[in-house]
């Protein structure tokens, strides 16, 4: 089972073979919970998050169609942040203390941490659709093409939207150096 | 800065991703070796692309996959709850569908043996059979009554051979049969949507394959390519080739075609 592809598990979890859920589970939690932490910047929201993925992807496995899983997932994944945070009324507030609770950890880190902070800054600097996009498509490496069905646009529209992004980012962070 | 360093710059990721062609991509380098302030921002944006390379995956705490795997029994559990009883789903935990599943086969050996033998003692005896192997008894009665002259019967064994979790070779081997050469089109259909299930097999895979090579029908052509792009079976892309360059081939087959080609190469 572990040689199918990730489509061809999510069928058969489509017809009630839930077991297979597991692999896709190995295959994809971490990448999951990597984006989200990214979006969030909070360990425990994520992993909360990331928890409350899988289990829609089991209650709604009915309505998975043929598409490709990974843009479907991430569909899911999306769809519970934006819920999330929406829910949140002082979210604002929430994040700011986050915010001061990672730069106490980082301020003792060696160099290389340092950078990360400053793009960690940077990154919370943009709004919620840039700093999505960047995460996408330059931590996570995903294709302008699977970022355009996950977001429903288009492959053109995305590669400009991302570009920009990357180039606000670049502004924040040489600002804060 | 002027006008030619702003689209320079503007396609600088392009350049760092190696996305251009190799005149644009010469041309940028050729820029870049005279010009200060574009390899500034060259630099700059390299700089922000390694630091990213650099993070290291965060991995979440155990508690995520312990309670992923609580869900999941719980999910189960709620999977197990008996609803309606069918044939077609026999649970193995639950014994009143095992007693239902026997009874009905009873019913059906009953009325076969009737006219054959009336010998109570060896009907209990087969009995004792049927039920060891009332699995294999229903793929048979399934690869029976996919022969049967009724088209709506053969519709129905079908959907019925769909209902397996493993099916014996016979029964794949009916299926594909059945998606070659039935006569009416909504079994072949029905046959081919129930061997996607079985993709893990390769007899199902290669008939797939065969399948589109030959096929003459639109609405098969559409169902073999959304089915081959769906199990991403790469060995097909030769034949969904020939379909677009034959001119035969209907358009809304090639635009199907277009569509899944990219999945696939």
């Amino acid at each position: 089972m572990k040689n199918l592809t990730d489509e061809e598990l999510m069928i058969l979890v489509s017809e009630d073979n839930l077991d297979m859920m597991r692999i896709l589970f190995e295959r994809y939690h971490i990448r999951i919970f990597n984006f989200l932490l990214k979006m969030t910047n909070d360990r425990d929201a994520s992993q909360d998050i990331a928890q409350e993925v899988f289990y829609k992807a089991i209650k709604y496995r009915k309505s998975y169609k043929k598409g490709k899983f990974s843009s479907w997932i991430y569909t899911i994944a999306r769809n519970i942040f934006s819920d999330h945070y929406q829910s949140k009324k002082n979210k604002d507030q929430r994040l700011d203390e986050i915010e001061y609770k990672t730069e106490q950890e980082g301020s003792n880190g060696i160099e290389k941490d340092e950078i990360k902070e400053q793009l960690n800054q940077a990154l919370k600097k943009l709004n919620k659709s840039d700093r999505e996009l960047v995460i996408m498509s330059r931590y996570q490496g995903i294709k302008y093409q699977e970022i355009a069905e996950i977001t429903g646009s288009t492959t053109g529209a995305v590669k400009t939207k991302v570009h920009r992004a990357i180039h606000k980012l670049k502004d924040h962070y040489l600002q804060n150096i | 800065m002027d006008m030619d360093c702003k689209q320079i710059e503007e396609k600088l990721i392009d350049y760092i991703d190696k996305n251009l062609d190799p005149k644009e991509y010469d041309a940028i380098t050729a820029h870049l070796s005279s010009c200060p302030d574009c390899q500034e921002s060259l630099n700059e944006l390299e700089q922000i692309f390694k630091g990213i390379e650099n993070e290291k995956e965060e991995i979440p705490d155990q508690s995520l996959k312990t309670s992923f795997e609580e869900m999941l029994l719980t999910e189960k559990a709620l999977l197990q709850e008996p609803k309606v009883v069918s044939l077609h789903q026999p649970s193995k935990s639950n014994w009143k569908a095992v007693i239902q599943i026997a009874a009905t086969i009873a019913l059906i050996v009953s009325a076969y043996f009737f006219g054959k033998q009336q010998n109570q003692e060896s009907f209990y005896e087969e009995m004792a059979v049927l039920q060891k192997e009332k699995k294999q008894l229903k793929q048979e009665v399934t690869i029976s009554l996919i022969e049967n002259e009724s088209a709506s019967k053969r519709l129905q064994a079908v959907n019925y051979a769909e209902e397996f979790e493993k099916p014996s070779n016979d029964i794949l081997k009916a299926l594909i049969n059945k998606m070659f050469y039935d006569d009416h089109i909504n079994v072949r259909l029905a046959a081919a949507e129930a061997l996607a299930k079985f993709s893990d097999s390769e007899m199902v895979r290669k008939s797939f394959i065969d399948a589109l090579d030959i096929e003459k029908d639109p609405g098969m052509q559409i169902e073999l390519i959304q089915i081959l792009v769906s199990i991403q079976e790469k060995r097909a892309v030769p034949s969904m080739e020939k379909l677009l360059q034959n001119e035969e081939t209907p358009s809304y087959v090639k635009d199907q075609v277009t569509i899944g080609l990219p999945n696939l190469i």
